[in-house]
């Protein structure tokens, strides 16, 4: 893995209410954290990740699995940086501060709605110390 | 983090994932009713469960599902008494060869236009599908056959489908409804004109724009009508665009519908089908909320939509036009939506024709859900 990875980033699993957290560092300076959840579509799962920086902004999304013939759109780059640098504070909600897709809007409210999830778990968490 | 880093950390959780999704079922549906209340005497109200939709999917493994819509129009059939509708709506088989590619076999649905594929009720403005969604593109259109769908890698957000299915029945063709009565449905279907059918989208976040098309013959067998597959071809081009933004919802659709050898179709049915059927829409939406209460996630849609279409755009020799079917049609209202996927609506519509005869207003209230 490391041959894939290369030498400067490194994540390690830690595990927060039997949910996975990866924590990313760099030599020894910590960059962030990531985790990979589950959300259903119109009726498959899709497995996404989201990561944070150091100071709990949102760094990037990805979808990992989309399975569903319709709605893909959601892991275009065009949409999913529209979550770059969102805080817990903000209100990622579909139609407000996340433009919506038309035609994907199953998708997208599952996702964002995942999303929102996830970025609250991990700032509760780093704020209160069961990930630093 | 870089981007490297990010990628690193998206592939070690890959590795942490099951490879293979469990076999699940999954159930689902829409459904709407509706007020209508047209103008004029002697025409009282009349309510109505307009559709009530069971979706039902099942996924085997990673690769096959299944996914189908059983639908039962106006509330009930019964015996000796006309209108009501038990029908299916989809039922096919998907097999995900790539991220890119899944193959398609069973009922499914040609991508023409917008409503064909997406007519959940909170998917659209206005009580009733526009009226060009059932008089020009034969809404909800479906037929068996076998395709491909997914996205294409020239560039991002650019996605295909393509479907060989049955074709259309000539004998059904009429000069009200166009091509509408010449679907098969999957119902013992005449497979004597294998018909293309497809469509090409570009989406960017808030954009959506497709074009699509049908091309196959509508002999149906009847050998008086042509004997070759592509006999009485029907052809159908249309594109279409959706744009939201900050509130603000713009649509429109646009298609035309080529009808070979009406005159012999007419001939032979003793129709009135036009050689050409076209027309189209605009429809603009605004959510009042966003100024009335700009912290709900609920909606408020008020929109205006105008709708022009011929279904006699161009007639075979020896049909006579009638200038009844040049509809304009113009709908205004509410659509009211506590979730994204529940809706209350109201509007009033106001038909016009070229003739000046079969014109009208009608009074609409619906309600709408889908899960």
């Amino acid at each position: 893995m490391r041959r894939i990875f290369g030498a400067d980033a490194r994540a390690t699993p830690l595990v927060v209410n039997a949910d996975t957290v990866y924590r990313i560092v760099r030599t020894d300076s910590l960059l962030g954290f990531a985790v990979v959840r589950e959300v259903r579509g119109k009726d498959q799962p899709i497995t996404f990740l989201v990561a944070t920086d150091s100071t709990d902004r949102l760094k990037d999304i990805d979808i990992l699995v989309y399975r569903e013939p319709y709605g893909g759109e959601v892991a275009y780059d065009a949409w999913r940086r529209q979550f770059r640098g969102k805080s817990a504070d903000d209100k990622l909600e579909v139609g407000r501060d996340i433009r919506s897709i038309s035609g994907a809007t199953i998708s997208v409210n599952a996702v964002t709605l995942g999303v929102r999830r996830a970025l609250s778990d991990l700032t509760a968490w780093h704020r209160s110390g069961a990930i630093k | 983090m870089s981007c490297r880093s990010l990628y690193v950390c998206a592939l070690l959780c890959l590795v942490a994932l099951p490879a293979v999704a469990q076999e699940s079922t999954t159930i689902g549906g829409y459904g709407e009713v509706h007020y209508t209340n047209r103008s004029g005497r002697n025409t009282p109200a009349e309510v109505n469960l307009r559709r009530f939709v069971v979706y039902l999917a099942h996924t085997f493994n990673d690769k096959l599902a299944f996914r189908s819509e059983l639908e039962v129009e106006d509330a009930k059939i019964e015996g000796g008494s006309a209108g009501g509708e038990v029908a299916m709506e989809q039922a096919f088989l998907d097999y995900r060869l790539s991220s890119r590619v899944t193959l398609r076999t069973g009922l499914v649905l040609p991508p023409v236009g917008i409503i064909n594929e997406v007519h959940e009720p909170p998917a659209f403005n206005g009580v009733d599908r526009p009226a060009f969604d059932h008089d020009v593109i034969p809404t909800t259109w479906r037929e068996l056959g076998v395709g491909i769908v997914g996205t294409l890698p020239l560039a991002e957000g650019l996605s295909y489908r393509l479907y060989l299915v049955n074709g259309l029945r000539a004998g059904g063709f009429s000069d009200a409804e166009g091509i509408r009565a010449g679907r098969q449905e999957g119902r013992e279907a005449s497979f004597a004109n294998p018909s293309l059918t497809g469509r090409l989208e570009w989406v960017r976040p808030g954009l959506r724009l497709g074009g699509s098309f049908w091309y196959g013959g509508t002999t149906a067998g009847d050998t008086l009508l042509g004997t070759e597959s592509f006999d009485a071809p029907v052809t159908v081009l249309s594109a279409d665009g959706r744009y939201e933004t900050s509130g603000l919802s713009l649509r429109g659709v646009v298609a035309t519908v080529g009808v070979g050898d009406a005159q012999q179709v007419n001939a032979l049915y003793g129709s009135a089908v036009g050689s050409r059927i076209s027309g189209g829409y605009l429809e603009g939406a605004y959510d009042l909320l966003r100024f009335m209460a700009p912290h709900t996630t609920q909606k408020l849609n008020a929109f205006v939509r105008h709708e022009r279409y011929d279904t006699q755009a161009e007639v075979p020799t020896g049909t006579t036009r009638n200038a009844e079917f040049a509809r304009r049609i113009t709908t205004l209202g509410l659509a009211y939506k506590p979730t994204w996927n529940t809706v209350f609506k109201g509007d009033y519509e106001v038909r016009r024709t070229a003739a000046g005869t079969a014109e009208g207003e009608t009074v609409r209230f619906g309600m709408g859900y889908q899960f």
